[in-house]
C-alpha cells in the first residue's frame, strides 16, 4: 500500500530542496503555534491529528480501479483559522506515518509536506476565505458548507496536480499525463474530502462551536455563520 | 483539560478508533491515485519494491503491521497504536511550544523588571 510519495519516487537533490522548502513553512507554522495554541484547542489540534492519521488508511474505491484517501489539511486550517494550523498538524501526521508505518518516504518527505500540508492548508484556507468574501462568495452564493466543501475539494485536487509536477521535475511522470492522471483521479478523491470536512465542520458547530475559530470575537465579524457570505456594505472583508 | 473539552477528545478518539477498528474491513485495496497513476506511467518503477524499504531507514510497522501480526488484527492493532502515536506527537509538540513561549515571556518579565 503506498499512500504518499515514497522514497525512490523523486531523486534526492530534489528531496533535499523540498526539505528545505518544508521546513520554512514549518518554522512559521511553529510561530504561529506559539502564538496561537492554549489549554483550549491543544486538546483538538491532537485529536484532529489522531483523526486525519485513521481516516487516512480508509482508502475509498473511486472508478477506474483507483482509491483514494482524506488529507484534512483544509479541514484543519478552516476549523483553527489559519493554514499555519493545517501545515503542523499534517506535518505530524506525515512524519509518525513515514518513520513507524513506511507510509511516505523518509526521504520525500518534505514534499509530501509541501502537497498535502502547505498546498492543502493554503490552497483549502484561501479559496475559503475567496469563496465566503462578498464579491467572490455573493456571486456563487454557495452557503457557509458548501464554501468549506467546495474549497477542501479543491485543495486536494491541486496538492494532487503539484505532487504530479514534482514527479515530471524528478522524471517519473511524463508533465501531461502526469496531470491528467493525478488531475483526474483526485478529482474524485476530492468529493470523499469535501463531504468528511463538511461533516467536520458543521459537527463541531453543532457541538462546540466555541472550539471554532471562526466563532471567536477576533473573527466573528468576518463570517456571520448565521447567514454566511455577507454583503460588503454589511460586513466588510478584513 | 477542561471537562467539556475532554468531551470532544474522548468523542474525537472514539471515532478515529472506530475508523481503525473498520478500515481494514472496509478500505478499498486498489492502489490510490499515485500509485494508479505510477502503475499506468511508469510501472517499472512500482515493480521495484526498494522504495518500500530503501536500506537506510526501517519503519518498525511497515505496510501497517505489527510484530508479525498478519491479517486484519494486526492491521487494526497497527493503526490504533498510530493513532496514539500521532496523539502523543501532537500533544508533545505543543507542550514544548508553550513551554518555549512560558520561558520566553518569564525573559521578557526578567528584563523589564531589571530595566525598571
Amino acid at each position: 500500500m503506498i499512500l504518499h510519495i515514497p522514497d525512490g519516487f523523486i531523486p534526492l537533490w530534489q528531496c533535499a530542496i523540498y526539505y528545505v522548502i518544508a521546513l520554512t513553512f514549518l518554522f512559521f507554522a511553529f510561530r504561529w503555534s506559539r502564538n496561537n495554541l492554549n489549554e483550549k484547542n491543544i486538546p483538538l489540534m491532537a485529536v484532529l491529528a489522531a483523526g486525519i492519521f485513521a481516516i487516512m488508511s480508509m482508502n475509498i474505491p473511486i472508478p477506474f480501479g483507483s482509491s483514494g484517501h482524506m488529507v484534512g489539511a483544509a479541514m484543519v486550517a478552516i476549523i483553527f483559522m489559519s493554514p499555519w494550523a493545517g501545515v503542523i498538524c499534517i506535518a505530524m501526521v506525515l512524519m509518525v506515518q513515514a518513520l513507524f508505518f513506511g507510509d511516505g518516504g523518509v526521504t520525500t518527505y518534505g514534499a509530501n509536506v509541501i502537497n498535502m500540508g502547505v498546498i492543502g492548508s493554503f490552497v483549502g484556507f484561501y479559496m475559503w476565505q475567496a469563496l465566503k468574501h462578498p464579491r467572490l462568495g455573493g456571486l456563487l452564493n454557495l452557503g457557509k458548507y458548501w464554501s468549506v466543501g467546495v474549497a477542501a475539494w479543491i485543495a486536494i485536487f491541486l496538492a494532487a496536480c503539484m505532487a504530479a509536477v514534482e514527479m515530471w521535475l524528478g522524471g517519473t511522470f511524463p508533465l501531461g499525463l502526469g496531470l491528467l492522471y493525478m488531475g483526474g483521479y483526485h478529482v474524485m478523491i476530492g468529493i470523499f474530502e469535501a463531504i468528511i470536512t463538511v461533516i467536520v465542520v458543521f459537527t463541531l458547530h453543532r457541538v462546540r462551536p466555541d472550539l471554532l475559530a471562526w466563532n471567536s470575537k477576533k473573527n466573528k465579524d468576518d463570517f456571520d455563520l448565521s447567514t454566511g457570505p455577507q454583503e460588503s456594505e454589511e460586513a466588510p472583508s478584513k | 483539560m477542561n471537562r467539556s473539552t475532554k468531551g470532544v477528545v474522548i468523542g474525537g478518539v472514539a471515532v478515529a478508533l472506530i475508523i481503525a477498528i473498520l478500515s481494514p474491513y472496509i478500505a478499498s485495496t486498489n492502489p490510490d491515485g499515485l500509485g494508479a497513476t505510477a502503475e499506468h506511467l511508469n510501472p517499472a518503477l512500482m515493480k521495484d519494491n526498494d522504495f518500500v524499504n530503501p536500506g537506510y531507514w526501517h519503519a518498525p510497522f511497515n505496510n501497517y503491521e505489527i510484530w508479525q501480526i498478519g491479517g486484519k488484527l494486526g492491521g487494526i492493532l497497527a493503526l490504533v497504536l498510530g493513532l496514539f502515536i500521532v496523539m502523543g506527537v501532537a500533544l508533545g509538540v505543543s507542550e514544548i511550544i508553550k513551554r518555549k513561549k512560558r520561558s520566553e515571556e518569564a525573559k521578557i518579565i526578567d528584563a523589564k523588571r531589571s530595566d525598571a
